[in-house]
């Protein structure tokens, strides 16, 4: 595999990796969840549209991704199925949840970022970058070999976490 | 030839309708010929046609929302580069190509009233040539990633669905290489709507 | 003196545009411009133009619903509709409301001027 080689995640997907690869992603209301163990340089971008399955839970053909309390699972699961990683080696970095739309009434966005932030407490799973919410959308590069990722607002320059 | 398959000829017969109109339209209202370079009916994987965005890095877009409301609900996307927007702004003011240099509410507005007048185009077709009453709601325009913006708008189809069946075309304004895009995507019951049609005729 | 316009769109393409042509032509002065039909409502209150130019998709209160409120403040109104091209259900309320004339979109700068002069008894 090419050094540095990106890897697009669209809506509603889960991709792992290790050092290496670069696991990018652009987002509007949707969260992106960046999971990363430091230890074996290994991690996974969970790319969410929604804050709960809840009547969807029970379909079959659910794509679990795209809700935030099956695709953190879903997530964490990869990651060790791949790797061998447990979440306790696990770090955190979160991304997104705008509200681009305006005059719409749900926040889907806000609501997206909390329920990811709760699913993460309740994993022990700790949050050690978090650029979330405003108006405008997030392009985000989330590098396998150091863990850290680049963020661009849409707008503005370029931040690294 | 079963019930989806038919809905999906339907949908390709009210695309190429539609979009034939919107390209008129689009001709009329920039004062310059718009060619049609690509006319689809699809069923598309909502990961991997966002994906296919993200990686085809279409960069900053100026789009229009609309809701075509009444008897068969659609969401319409139209979008252009952010680039582009600036130059379809000189076109309907008549002004010299180059004038319009900033992202100003002229620009904005641009994209929105373009939006306007093509859904407005479309529910012709629906009411004109298939007696189907519909009417667009007021444009919602945002400038942002051409993925956000396209994200934004499969956003509600895609909450239930892991694939959505779209119309997507393409026109692109001859001698200026701009590229227009434009989405109409069935929602609520439109899809069950159009088969009980299809089956009855 | 010139005779006072307000244009009412929610988009400020075709507000600018319509100034231009009406600025071109001469002996009409824009003197206020709206973005929904509430806006325009108060203003024709306030200001008592000659003449609006009313779109009728508009968030907050629409074309139809304005036309409505002025001629009941006004019956004497003289109000031109613009319009996109399948609003004829609505376009064919507010001729029989009491809309002067209308305009369809997209629109030609003597479309419009034909359209005001006409309705101010300004067509020679």
């Amino acid at each position: 595999m090419a050094l540095g080689q990106e890897v697009a995640v669209g809506m509603a997907d889960i991709k792992v990796g290790k050092e290496s690869q670069i696991l990018t992603t652009v987002l509007g209301s949707c969260v992106g969840l960046c999971l990363y163990s430091p230890s074996h340089k290994v991690g996974g971008l969970l790319h969410l549209m929604m804050p709960s399955a809840g009547m969807n839970m029970a379909n079959p053909d659910l794509k679990k991704a795209k809700y935030a309390d099956t695709g953190v699972a879903d997530l964490v699961r990869m990651i060790k199925a791949s790797f061998g990683v447990q979440s306790s080696d696990l770090v955190a970095k979160m991304f997104g949840g705008a509200k681009v739309l305006q005059g719409v009434e749900r926040n889907i966005g806000a609501e997206n970022i909390e329920a990811v932030k709760a699913l993460l407490r309740a994993n022990a799973i700790p949050v050690k970058a978090s650029c979330v919410g405003g108006e405008r959308g997030y392009r985000i590069k989330f590098n396998l070999e150091t863990g850290r990722v680049i963020c661009q607002i849409f707008g503005n320059q370029p931040e690294e976490f | 030839m079963d019930e989806s398959q038919q809905v999906q000829r339907a949908l390709q017969l009210i695309a190429n309708l539609s979009i034939d109109k919107a390209s008129q339209v689009l001709s009329k209202s920039i004062k310059v010929g718009a060619k049609i370079e690509l006319e689809n009916v699809y069923v598309a994987d909502i990961s991997k046609a966002t994906e296919a965005i993200m990686v085809s890095d279409e960069g900053d877009v100026v789009g229009a929302y609309v809701d075509l409301v009444g008897d068969m609900p659609f969401k319409f996307l139209f979008y252009v580069a952010a680039e582009d927007s600036l130059t379809l702004t000189d076109l309907m003011l008549r002004k010299e190509l180059g004038t319009t240099k900033k992202f100003d509410i002229y620009v904005t507005s641009t994209v929105q009233e373009l939006g306007n007048i093509l859904a407005s185009a479309v529910t012709n077709v629906f009411a004109s040539d298939f007696q189907i009453k519909m009417r667009p709601s007021p444009p919602k325009v945002v400038h942002d990633y051409a993925s956000t913006v396209f994200g934004e708008y499969i956003m509600e189809a895609a909450a239930d669905l892991n694939e959505i069946l779209m119309i997507e075309s393409q026109f692109r304004v001859v001698r200026m290489n701009i590229k227009c895009r434009m989405f109409l995507l069935p929602t609520g019951d439109t899809q069950k709507t159009l088969a009980s049609i299809v089956a009855a005729a | 003196m010139p005779k006072r316009i307000i244009t009412v769109d929610d988009a400020p393409i075709i507000r600018l545009m319509i100034k231009d042509v009406l600025t071109e032509c001469g002996g009409y002065d824009v003197i206020a411009e709206c973005s929904n039909g509430r806006e325009a409502v108060e203003k024709y209150k306030e200001l008592k133009p000659d003449l609006l130019t009313m779109d009728i998709v508009m968030p907050e209160m629409d074309g139809i619903q304005a036309l409505e409120e002025i001629l009941k403040y006004d019956p004497a109104a003289k109000v031109v509709m613009v319009t996109a091209i399948d609003q004829r259900d609505a376009l064919m309320k507010a001729i029989r409301l009491g809309a002067t004339d209308y305009i369809v979109k997209p629109f030609e700068a003597d479309r419009v001027m034909s359209a005001v002069q006409k309705a101010l008894g300004d067509l020679k």
